[in-house]
């Protein structure tokens, strides 16, 4: 195996300037996993910034990925607006209850405080930890749940998707104070040295219609990230599911950086627009990633790697989604693995030969 | 000139799939005071918009709030319709009990599936979110269902889904329940490897699944 002879921010900065590197950039989105790297419970990032920046240090250095992400749930923003999140000991935290039931409610709800309230001045320690520790080498990133999936869990998704038909004002409205929490909590990430990292699950065109996201989504999206490129950063956004109908959306809100799940094919999607983004994704985060051998890891990266590595804006490869917590070590140092046995410049023919011998 | 029965069945059809609930009501409403049969305008009036829904849904015409608002009419419907029903003509349905497993709470998805279901003639318990599997088997065994349906978002849930197999075999009694499952992260080689007796992609393959099910276990 050879060795990485780059740091993580080396090898983007290289790469985003089109100069030599020796592999293409890595991400497997690691969550809490990072618990199971130093043998805590999930849990215990409640509250715990320390700890939580700890996890996702000892993570990077064990596998040495390209790109950081404090993230422990979707609902942050949203416990801090109000919003009832469970805590089980050792898995995911999931949402107990939105902040309000009925859209009478909706003028009580105030913008959070990321200094202040729920679980954000937590994570705002982490990311200054973890920057603080090893942002020289590598880009430390804090996940910033996008205004219209903030939405849902104020009042709940099946609520929500029913009131873009029924009552799009409240839509709005809802959407407006997320966005307000969205950005308060953006600037305070960047403040904290980090780069905001956007995930806007219920945007999907699983869930909502490309007419809708355009009407609730984009306008949304297109403020924050507008903000976020005035102070100088670029932007990453991930939209689980099906994607394929606002690619050019989600370009034009300003991304510079989609993430692509698995319902997603990122052939289709260099044509359709690499040349606007760059590309991140999609390796299947619960039948490979989870499930999966080794062998089925590296097989899945070489398919994506052959269907996105001349993406005209840059290809990082990636799982789909963040990885389950349970997901094998063996399999995410797979991933690195064959990224690095790939190398770069990338050999297409070479790739094939392997697919074949490989199958 | 007076409206006959099937034209009245096929605006009711079409106010599903409009998603005009009060239209809906407004036609239930007139069915009964025509005197129609009220099991038939359900048939051919409620159930079949919402199958036309579901086929819109799977053609990405409609996405899950047109569905959700489809469904809304069609239980406006259902409430009016319902009481006038001739019991004998109702007959035997097969029942489903259907959740989402413990630790997590999104339900859109078994939503959208128990609505299917019920639309094409199930008897759906619906037991919710976030429930132990020991509550699904319980259940099952309760109201002698002929199907067990599991649904999950979260990666990390799966796991409850071979819990309720396990324990059906730990019982001896897994020959009893069809047991199906899906959701975003759950995919046929998922449900191969716990054992289940079918996967569905979506709401719409969710009754096709269903059918064959209890048409081999009949």
């Amino acid at each position: 195996m050879p060795f990485e002879r780059m740091t993580p921010i080396e090898r983007l900065t290289a790469y985003n300037k089109g100069e030599s590197i020796d592999r293409l950039p890595c991400v497997p989105i690691v969550g809490n996993t990072a618990a199971r790297v130093i043998g805590v419970k999930v849990s215990e990032f409640k509250g715990n910034g320390r700890l939580l920046a700890k996890a996702h240090i000892e993570a990077y250095r064990l596998f040495k990925y390209d790109i950081i992400r404090i993230f422990t749930d979707l609902y942050t923003q949203a416990e801090a607006m109000g919003a009832k999140v469970h805590y089980p000991a050792d898995e995911t935290a999931y949402l107990g209850a939105p902040a309000i039931s009925n859209v009478s409610q909706i003028d009580g709800i105030e913008p959070a405080d990321p200094y202040k309230d729920g679980n954000l001045p937590h994570h705002l320690e982490a990311m200054k930890r973890a920057v603080e520790s090893v942002g020289k080498e590598v880009t430390v990133t804090g996940a910033l749940t996008c205004p219209f999936t903030n939405a849902s869990f104020l009042i709940g998704s099946e609520n929500l998707v029913r009131l873009t038909i029924r009552n799009p004002e409240a839509v709005h409205k809802l959407c407006e104070v997320s966005l307000e929490t969205s950005l308060r909590y953006a600037k305070a990430i960047m403040d904290a040295g980090c780069t905001p990292s956007l995930t806007d699950a219920m945007s999907s065109a699983t869930v909502i219609s490309p007419k809708q996201f355009e009407e609730f989504s984009y306008p949304y999206l297109k403020r924050l990230i507008g903000y976020i490129h005035s102070r100088g950063k670029s932007v990453t956004l991930h939209i689980c599911g099906k994607t394929n109908k606002i690619w050019e959306l989600m370009a034009e809100a300003g991304a510079d950086c989609i993430s692509i799940d698995n319902d997603a094919d990122l052939y289709e999607a260099k044509i359709k627009v690499g040349d606007r983004v760059r590309l991140m994704g999609n390796v299947r985060p619960s039948e490979v990633m989870l499930q999966g051998s080794s062998d089925d890891v590296r097989k899945a990266v070489i398919e994506c790697v052959k269907k996105a590595y001349d993406n005209p804006k840059g290809y990082i490869v990636a799982s789909g989604c963040s990885l389950p917590t349970e997901t094998p070590f063996q399999n995410i140092q797979a991933m690195l693995d064959t990224v690095m046995e790939i190398g770069y410049p990338v050999n297409f023919e070479k790739l094939e030969a392997q697919t074949l011998t490989k199958c | 000139m007076p409206e006959g029965k099937d034209e009245l069945f096929k605006k009711l059809s079409d106010s599903v799939v409009y998603m005009d609930e009060s239209l809906t009501v407004q036609l239930s409403n007139e069915v009964i005071d025509k005197g129609y049969d009220a099991y038939e305008a359900i048939e051919k009036g409620l159930s079949d918009g919402m199958e036309r829904a579901g086929k819109l849904f799977e053609e990405e015409e409609y996405f899950i709030p047109e569905l959700l608002m489809c469904s809304d009419a069609m239980y406006a419907g259902l409430d009016i319709l319902k009481p006038h029903i001739k019991t004998k003509e109702s007959g035997e349905k097969h029942r489903v009990v259907i959740g989402v497993v413990e630790g997590d709470t999104h339900d859109i998805g078994k939503n959208l599936v128990k609505i299917m279901l019920e639309t094409s003639g199930f008897d759906v318990i619906d037991l919710g979110r976030d429930i132990p599997p020991q509550k699904f088997v319980e259940t099952a065994k309760e109201v002698e269902a002929k199907i067990i349906a599991l649904s999950t978002l979260m990666t990390t849930t799966m796991e409850g889904m071979s819990e309720v197999i396990r324990i059906l075999n730990t019982l001896g009694i897994r020959e009893s329940f069809k047991v199906m499952v899906g959701g975003g992260p759950i995919s046929q080689s998922f449900a191969d490897k716990i054992g289940a007796d079918g996967y569905s992609i979506n709401a719409a393959e969710a009754v096709r699944l269903a059918r064959r099910l209890v048409g081999g276990a009949a």
